[in-house]
């Protein structure tokens, strides 16, 4: 083999064969039938193959979950303890010292319903953000559609969450609240907060990935969140019923609540307002979502 | 020669004018930062000491090659030469910033960080990776054994992986990797660790899955595993591709530019 050498930006170029122009080089990729790497596929291909991974979503989303706990010794109760001392705290400071229970007739049912609830979106929103630069080894090492990750981390804070529902479903009736088919409708409620959670997730997660200071931001807003979304106090009692009012109870985290106060509280009986707002909510955050951190597929993991 | 004509009838990668530029987070320049003494407000304003800087790094310069199937093409160079990152691009992980790749069907790509999601058991790494190569749970299930037994990490199995040892974690990747029999495998120093027994087993299913017409990429500093087991080789240099050809051509060459430094 003859060694031709031309030098380029001071590095010998020896033999290498004839390269194929770019043109070349597509044809024949496409008369083999080969696969172009790093684009972004058709919308609908995308749902397909993410569809064709849902074995991993839930593998992914079940391992996770049950590890997120297992490194202490009490384990998986603390899945329950925890929003457990949340709910002590906060019944100390606005319970008894502030008094913000204005509006409410069970205020420890209100305060729990809402703390619990409230929890599992403010989780599922963190997680969610991170959902690709957390787990950047597995996206170095496998291809697989992204979006495997926003939906497997949201499904894994629902499953480290089904604890702490279990302990609320136990709890209503200690609080003096009557039994009520509508309880019924309390998963219905969780499902429609997990889409919007979903949604949330594909939009963070994207953002997050390109710009990884916005990561630092996603815990702030979550707080500023809390206390507005009337998690501690009834929205209508202290913020009237004007403009402001419907603006705060009708985004997608206050929307939550409610629907789970009308499903488990006597106090709030059923309006069809607040569970179409989730629903819509939920479905419209859940497709926009997808949209957009599938357009910015063919990009994670380039950091 | 045999080599290079399946590549001509059958290709299953095609590289052309691949550019790699990758952002870097926090690398500062340590040597020539004046402003370490300055207090940190001071070093805000500075316009030269930026609080955390990026950088670019041109990694993968305008490669163009073509592999075909049942090809085992090392990729040989110094440290940073573009190696990974190459080898990365080409399974799909990295999008190119310049230039396109083609690649048939599924690739598999074996790093130097063996571990998936090391919180978890090795019995969870076996089942998402074989989920995330496309197998079903059930295939994963059936072969479950052979990996375990392959790997043979005997009861580490259901530790987490952060317990394994590298060489532990390695094995079980391999194991993962190699099970779902990959259109292309890529191996990027993963086995240096391993020890001889299990060297010689890797090498043995190496040519098994160049049998079923996969394409084999190994990245080495080894020469004498890549003399073993390939039959062509790439040697890159600071992002560039200096030298194609067969593997003896290529690794005298790349060892005479040795001599020639040290000398």
């Amino acid at each position: 083999m003859t060694i031709g050498s031309n030098v380029v930006d001071g590095v010998e170029e020896r033999t290498v064969p004839a390269r194929l122009t770019p043109e070349q080089a597509a044809t024949l990729a496409r008369g083999a039938g080969l696969e172009e790497l790093g684009v972004r596929p058709r919308f609908g291909g995308y749902v397909r193959e993410v569809w064709g991974y849902r074995h991993l979503v839930w593998h992914l989303s079940s391992a996770q979950a049950w590890a997120a706990n297992q490194n202490n010794y009490l384990g998986q109760l603390w899945a329950v303890i925890n929003p457990l001392l949340l709910v002590g705290s906060y019944y100390l400071i606005f319970g008894l010292l502030l008094k913000t229970r204005g509006g409410t007739e069970n205020y420890i049912a209100f305060l729990t319903i809402g703390i619990f609830v409230f929890g599992y979106s403010a989780t599922a929103i963190i997680a969610g953000s991170r959902a690709v630069v957390g787990q950047i080894g597995l996206v170095r090492a496998l291809r697989f559609p992204r979006a495997v990750l926003p939906i497997s981390v949201t499904l894994t804070q629902l499953l480290v969450n089904v604890p702490a529902f279990a302990v609320l479903i136990v709890m209503i009736p200690l609080t003096g609240e009557p039994f009520s088919l509508h309880w019924l409708l309390f998963p219905v409620a969780l499902l429609l907060q997990t889409l919007i959670n979903l949604g949330l997730a594909f939009f963070l997660a994207r953002i997050v990935n390109a710009a990884r200071d916005s990561s630092n931001l996603v815990p702030v807003g979550v707080r500023l969140a809390r206390y507005v979304s009337g998690v501690f106090f009834s929205i209508p009692h202290y913020a009237g019923h004007g403009l402001v009012s419907a603006l705060l109870l009708y985004q997608p985290l206050a929307v939550s609540m409610t629907t789970a106060r009308e499903a488990l509280m006597d106090q709030y009986a059923l309006t069809w307002g607040s569970w179409v707002a989730a629903a819509a909510w939920g479905v419209g955050l859940c497709a926009a979502g997808l949209i957009f951190f599938w357009r910015g597929e063919g990009r994670y993991g380039s950091n | 020669m045999a080599a290079t004509e399946v590549t001509h009838h059958r290709p299953s990668v095609v590289c052309s004018d691949l550019d790699i530029v990758y952002t870097v987070f926090g690398a500062k320049k340590k040597g020539t930062d004046t402003g370490g003494d300055l207090p940190f407000v001071e070093r805000l304003l500075t316009k030269r000491n930026p609080v955390s800087s990026v950088r670019k790094v041109h990694a993968v310069k305008k490669v163009s090659f073509v592999v075909g199937h049942g090809e085992a093409v090392g990729i040989i160079g110094r440290n940073g030469s573009g190696k990974s990152t190459l080898l990365r691009a080409i399974a799909g992980l990295i999008p190119p910033t310049g230039g396109r790749v083609w690649a048939a069907g599924r690739p598999s790509l074996l790093g130097v960080n063996a571990v998936l999601l090391s919180g978890l058991t090795g019995s969870k790494n076996v089942m998402i990776g074989g989920l995330a190569l496309g197998l079903t749970p059930r295939q994963v299930r059936d072969r479950y054994d052979d990996i375990v037994a392959f790997s043979g990490i005997g009861d580490f199995v259901d530790l987490p992986m952060s317990a394994y040892s590298s060489g532990m974690g390695a094995r079980l990747r391999f194991a993962i990797s190699t099970a779902a029999a990959p259109d292309i495998l890529m191996i990027d120093e993963a086995l240096a660790t391993g020890d001889a027994d299990f060297q010689a087993r890797s090498r043995e299913r190496i040519a098994e899955i160049r049998r079923d017409a996969s394409t084999v990429f190994l990245v080495s500093h080894s020469n004498a595993a890549i003399r073993e087991s390939c039959d062509r080789v790439l040697w890159m240099d600071q992002g560039r591709l200096v030298m194609d050809g067969p593997t003896e051509d290529v690794v005298r060459a790349y060892e005479q530019s040795h001599r020639k430094v040290t000398a």
